[in-house]
C-alpha cells in the first residue's frame, strides 16, 4: 500500500503531495470534462467541483456502457446477418 | 519547488485499438455460443458489458495502468459471477453537510473518496495518483463508448 505510506508520511491533515502537482493534473482532468472544459478562464473552478464532476461523467459513461451493452446484446441475437454487418460497420470508420 | 516527475502522459492508444479488441471478445462470446443460445437477455448483456470493459483495459495497455490491472483482476476473478462495479455502498450522508466549516480541502477529499469508488483500484491511490488514472481512465472510456455506439449504428437496421 505504498499510498497509503506516503499519504500518511505528510499528513499534517492536509494532503500536501505537492499541491503545486494535484493542481496542475486538476486542470488537466478538468479539460477532459465536457461540462466544465468551456468555463470561462477567469473563473477558476474548485477542485473538489471538478472531482464532483468527474464522478458524475464516469457515471454517465458507466451507464452509456450499460446502455450500448443491452443494444449490442439485441442486435447480435441474431448472428448470421450481424457477422458481416460486425466486420463492415467497423471497416467502415 | 514541485518535483518535475515525469510530465503526465494521458495519451491513448487510436480507437482501432479499442475496436480490434473489443471485437476479439466479442467473436470469443460468440464461438462461445452465447448469441445462438437461448439464454436469458441479462446473462448475455452482462457478457458483453464484461467483455467490453475487459477489452477496454486489455486496450489501454493491459497492466500498465493501476486501474486496467485492478480490472483485469477483478474480471479474472468472478469469470462466472458477473458483477457491476461494487460500489461501496456508503450512503451518501455525510455528503453536504451544512457545516459552516467548508474547508476546500475536506471538500476536494470527499470527492475524490467518491472517486475512488468509481475508478477501479482507486482505493489504493494516493489522490495525485488517483487524479492521474482518473483522466486516463475518462479517456479509455469515452473510446469505449465511441466504439460500441460504432457498432451499434452499424448494427442497427438502416
Amino acid at each position: 500500500m505504498s499510498g497509503r505510506r506516503s499519504r500518511s508520511r505528510q499528513s499534517s491533515g492536509t494532503s500536501r503531495i505537492s499541491e503545486e502537482q494535484i493542481n496542475d493534473l486538476i486542470i488537466k482532468l478538468q479539460q477532459l470534462l465536457p461540462e466544465l472544459r468551456d468555463s470561462r478562464r477567469s473563473d477558476k473552478v474548485s477542485a473538489a467541483r471538478v472531482l464532483q464532476e468527474t464522478c458524475n461523467y464516469i457515471r454517465n459513461l458507466h451507464r452509456e456502457v450499460d446502455d450500448l451493452s443491452e443494444r449490442l446484446s439485441e442486435l447480435l441475437a441474431n448472428t448470421d446477418t450481424a457477422q458481416a454487418a460486425l466486420i463492415r460497420s467497423l471497416l467502415t470508420q | 519547488m514541485a518535483s518535475a516527475d515525469k510530465p503526465i502522459n494521458t495519451d491513448v492508444p487510436e480507437k482501432d485499438v479499442f475496436a480490434l479488441h473489443f471485437l476479439q471478445s466479442l467473436s470469443n462470446l460468440r464461438r462461445q455460443n452465447t448469441f445462438n443460445s437461448p439464454e436469458k437477455t441479462n446473462d448475455r448483456v452482462k457478457k458483453i458489458k464484461k467483455a467490453a470493459y475487459v477489452s477496454m483495459a486489455r486496450a489501454a495497455g493491459g497492466t500498465s495502468r493501476l486501474w486496467s490491472r485492478a480490472l483485469l483482476r477483478r474480471a479474472a476473478k468472478e469469470t462466472n459471477k458477473v458483477v457491476r462495479f461494487s460500489r461501496r455502498k456508503k450512503r451518501v450522508t455525510w455528503l453536504r453537510r451544512r457545516s459552516n466549516r467548508r474547508d476546500p480541502v475536506e471538500e476536494e477529499e470527499k470527492e475524490a473518496e467518491r472517486l475512488r469508488n468509481l475508478v477501479p483500484g482507486g482505493g489504493a491511490m494516493e489522490t495525485s495518483k488517483l487524479i492521474e488514472e482518473t483522466a486516463y481512465y475518462i479517456k479509455c472510456l469515452s473510446m469505449q463508448v465511441k466504439v460500441m455506439q460504432c457498432l451499434v449504428d452499424g448494427l442497427s437496421p438502416k
